[in-house]
């Protein structure tokens, strides 16, 4: 039954009479102008007796932040208050709206002030905003360039690591005997958290003296075998332990994929006189495209935060042979509090990520179209 | 005590007749008592029973000892507080406690010696307990954030700069002081130190210092001294006392062999260790840099200017270059951990620098191969030392210039002055923190495992000790490496100004590439000034000046 407010595109949908008397819809923009009256007097009265600007005040920011959720709150009240039914609707979201706004958009944007001020935690003065400055100073940092470029090999790093999980996907994938075993030990090392990988691996398995890797090197010939000391070494040290922690979970992601490819089109295939390597590459590999491309997304994500292998091992070293950005941010703002132009090299970074995320997607779902145009033609 | 060498000690604690074989030694060691231990050891008659009574505080070689006994020692040295504190004066006092809760004891150990206190007062302490790590972060966070949630903090005198310097910090009142008996502290942890302004601020609870370590077998070595001769080098195989001798006999070692055994010099860290890597080639610069006529090395007190490229530390700087090739492989990335405990206690390397710790941990760890070969001293000297003023090298009259680096000047107790508004509540604040510091309990705290080194002169009483059930041989060996740095003139006390690790961080950044890349160590030095002038100019110029001068006493 429609109430008779009520348009009549919603007819279908409404099950209750929806009149809104006056006086409650009074009653919910009262409730909204008073919630957000306390807010408001809240904020003003804090931030001036931060600035110094009044004598009273709160102890902390506590109380603002009380003074928001109960905004917060009388919002989605008078949400139902004054919009009835449709306001119910909202709050299916506006809670949500509201909370990450406050959680996420509110510290965005913190961070962003942040990013342009000089703010080091041990300066008595506090944060002071110095416009460009930092992304002055970042342009002339070859620590932050360095680390940079090391991220591009880092990432590139990730092709091999995608081909190592493709053919383990398909060794999994094919009725190998203890098949079940390996799927669940070829998961082991996603298992570890990387700081474990760092000591087992990198301190100790690594160590020069006694590590049995360094002892197995010794054996296959090398006098002094050294994993950390060469920048390229180092690099490829780190590599090779990041890469065996997260193989497995690009390969569980293509032995997924592989499993529910159609078995139809592989024996169709097949019939048709394919041979392996032509099955693999022209129907396999392509379906698998998909796929492919979420886990080499995904695994780039991963890439692109690198941190704790690297603090724990190398420390960025030699010479920042090993730095990732994320390291170099580390340093940056635990060991020097230097907030203000730690959190400039972050933004930058978080831009660059979305910038190149995108072009990657973007790239890939054009050579996806075209890789299976050329396919079918 | 570090837990870690106390549980050594008692791995390898002596039999009796070993300590029958050291008490008939004690009046050789007191003649031969150029550490000044010497003379203190007539006053093991009057070591009070008290002090005897908690040192048997679970007991020497019985294990370690656990809260229980924490909360006796507490129990036991309770009369000073009594003194100053009548029976439930502070019923309705509720105080915070931000401190340590690493590996070592710190936290653990305030909790049962307070217990007693917290019963006897009738005040409540809240506890924050932080991993050494999260520590530095922690605490810059609440300064910059204005938001100091503790009463009393454990701190290390590097970070008085960043707190004593903003203001931060309430007072010692004068019934503390004497309390505490802080005539008692060992030289260089008297003023400045732990004061500013003039007024004193800190209870020291530890002292921390660089001492050297060296292998005696390496020194002892028939086959190495006839090697040393035939080279045609100067002087007699003998423990090095300049870091000139250090440079030639780490060059030396190079390919050399010690039984079976590849020899190796001086272990320098050339990785990074969150700031605390550069007190190592401070370690090797000091003796250069720290002029007996100058009470600055590291910085111009009047501009701030940093001091790091002088020709001293680029000195130090090239001293590493020059010895790169006779460091053991991967050597680019051992941070001083790494030297100290998986390198010089397992044998590699026979001469390094450390905290009082790591040589004692040489002789008794367990996964030490060096087993009694291992000896301490002050750090090296130097033929000639840097003068900033003339910028000519000097040489001194009386021989090669010493400077021991103070490096990170021990924990202390401070009172936040948060608390001072209360007066009730300042007054708990302090007598909690002059019962943490005591005079008794903590010759407790130097002899058990507590994260402590010995600070105070009542300390080095060698017979307490040995009452206790040490080997006398050792322990004085131990403790004399760490008085005479100490206690000496011209020690290198780093300035306690704010963001001091931050300095340091960026310095291991640079110094690890040019080790990396074998650079100019001048150019490499410039950069290090060059970062540490614009980390000046971001805090802040002028109050760096201002709270450095306060750091000297000026």
């Amino acid at each position: 039954m429609a109430g008779p407010g009520q348009s009549e595109g919603d007819q279908l949908h409404t099950v209750v009479s929806d009149y809104m008397s006056p006086r409650r819809i009074l009653a919910g923009r009262a409730l909204l102008w008073f919630a957000a009256a306390v807010l408001f007097v809240t904020a003003v009265i804090q931030a001036l007796y931060t600035w110094d600007r009044i004598a009273f005040g709160f102890e902390n920011w506590r109380p603002v932040l009380y003074a928001f959720i109960f905004w917060g709150t009388a919002l989605c009240v008078a949400q139902v208050l004054v919009r009835g039914e449709q306001g119910k609707r909202v709050l299916f979201v506006l809670p949500a709206v509201l909370f990450v706004v406050s959680m996420v958009v509110f510290p965005i944007l913190f961070g962003l002030y942040i990013s342009f001020t000089d703010w080091n935690l041990a300066s008595p003065t506090g944060p002071k905003f110095n416009g460009l400055d930092n992304f002055r100073q970042m342009s002339g940092d070859p620590f932050y360039w360095n680390a940079l470029k090391n991220m591009v090999y880092y990432v590139l790093a990730v092709s091999v690591e995608y081909a190592i999980a493709f053919g383990l996907a398909l060794l999994l994938n094919a009725q190998v005997r203890a098949r079940k075993f390996f799927r669940v030990a070829f998961l082991l090392p996603l298992m570890l958290s990387p700081v474990a990988v760092s000591w087992m691996v990198g301190k100790s398995m690594l160590e020069v003296r006694f590590g049995p890797l360094a002892n197995l090197a010794r054996f296959l010939g090398w006098e002094n075998p050294s994993f950390f000391s060469s920048p390229e070494i180092a690099r490829l040290s780190i590599m090779v332990m990041d890469a065996w922690t997260f193989i497995p979970f690009m390969m569980v992601m293509i032995l997924a994929g592989l499993q529910a490819l159609p078995k139809e089109v592989l024996e169709a295939a097949k019939i048709d006189g394919a041979k392996p390597w032509q099955g693999f590459w022209q129907v396999t590999f392509p379906l698998m495209l998909p796929v492919s491309i979420t886990a080499i997304v995904i695994r780039i994500i991963f890439k692109l935060k690198l941190a704790d292998i690297i603090i724990n091992v190398t420390s960025g070293g030699p010479g920042g042979a090993t730095d990732s950005v994320t390291s170099f941010i580390f340093r940056e703002y635990r060991d020097r509090s230097n907030v203000g132009y730690g959190t400039l090299l972050a933004m930058i970074y978080l831009v660059l990520i979305i910038i190149f995320v995108t072009s990657l997607l973007k790239v890939a779902s054009r050579w996806t179209r075209q890789f299976n145009q050329e396919g079918a033609g | 005590m570090k837990l870690d060498v106390y549980e050594r000690l008692m791995a390898a604690q002596i039999n009796r007749r070993n300590m029958l074989k050291g008490a008939a030694s004690a009046g050789a060691i007191a003649a031969g008592a150029s550490t000044g231990l010497g003379g203190l050891m007539g006053s093991a008659f009057a070591q009070s029973s008290l002090r005897a009574e908690m040192l048997n505080i679970p007991g020497v070689g019985v294990g370690s000892p656990t809260d229980s006994d924490w909360q006796k020692v507490g129990a036991l040295t309770l009369e000073a507080t009594k003194k100053n504190v009548a029976e439930g004066e502070f019923a309705d006092v509720e105080l915070t406690f931000l401190g340590l809760n690493n590996q070592n004891l710190h936290n653990f150990l305030f909790r049962g010696f307070l217990k007693p206190w917290e019963a006897y007062t009738g005040a409540k302490i809240n506890w924050i307990d932080l991993a050494q790590a999260d520590y530095n972060a922690r605490l810059q966070q609440s300064i910059a954030t204005s938001t100091v949630d503790f009463d009393i903090i454990e701190m290390g005198a590097p970070f008085e700069g960043d707190v004593l310097g903003k203001g931060l910090a309430s007072e010692m009142p004068e019934w503390v002081r004497e309390q505490i008996d802080m005539d008692d502290y060992v030289d260089y942890l008297k003023a400045p130190v732990g004061t500013w302004g003039g007024k004193t601020y800190r209870v020291s609870i530890d002292g921390d210092c660089h001492n050297f370590n060296y292998r005696t077998d390496y020194f002892a070595d028939a086959d190495l001294a006839a090697a040393w001769a035939a080279e045609g080098n100067e002087g007699p195989w003998e423990v090095p006392n300049t870091w000139q001798k250090v440079q030639a006999v780490t060059k030396f070692l190079k390919g050399k062999k010690i039984g079976r055994f590849d020899t190796n010099g001086y272990l320098d860290p050339l990785k990074g260790w969150g700031g605390f890597g550069f007190y190592f080639l401070g370690s090797r610069a000091t003796a250069y840099a720290k002029h007996p006529d100058d009470a600055d090395w590291l910085f111009d007190a009047e501009t701030m200017k940093p001091r790091v490229n002088n020709p001293a530390w680029v000195r130090a700087i090239q001293d590493v270059l020059d010895v790169l090739d006779a460091q053991p492989a991967d050597q680019l990335n051992a941070d001083p951990g790494t030297t100290g405990f998986q390198q010089f206690l397992a044998g590699t390397g026979s001469m390094l620098s450390w905290w009082g710790d790591i040589g004692s941990n040489a002789k008794t760890s367990d996964s030490s191969v060096v087993g009694d070969d291992v000896a301490f001293s002050i750090l090296p000297g130097s033929d000639d030392v840097y003068n900033a003023k003339t910028g000519q090298w000097d040489t001194l009259a009386s021989g090669p210039n010493y400077a021991p680096n103070m490096a990170y000047i021990g924990w202390g107790i401070y009172v936040m002055a948060r608390v001072d508004s209360d007066a009730k509540k300042q007054k708990a604040a302090w007598s909690a923190a002059a019962h943490v510091g005591g005079k008794d309990i903590s010759l407790w705290t130097a002899a058990y495992p507590s994260g402590f080194q010995p600070y105070r002169t009542s300390h080095f009483n060698i017979p307490e000790w040995v009452g206790s059930g040490y080997d006398e041989g050792f322990i004085s060996n131990y403790l004399a490496s760490q008085l005479d740095s100490y206690n000496h003139p011209n020690a290198a006390i780093e300035p306690r100004i704010p963001g001091i690790f931050q300095y340091y961080s960026v310095a291991e950044d640079e110094l690890a590439k040019i080790y990396a890349a074998r650079s100019d160590a001048q150019e490499g030095a410039d950069r290090i000034a060059a970062a540490w002038d614009k980390i000046t100019d971001q805090i802040g110029r002028e109050s760096q000046i201002e709270l450095y001068k306060a750091s000297l006493g000026n």
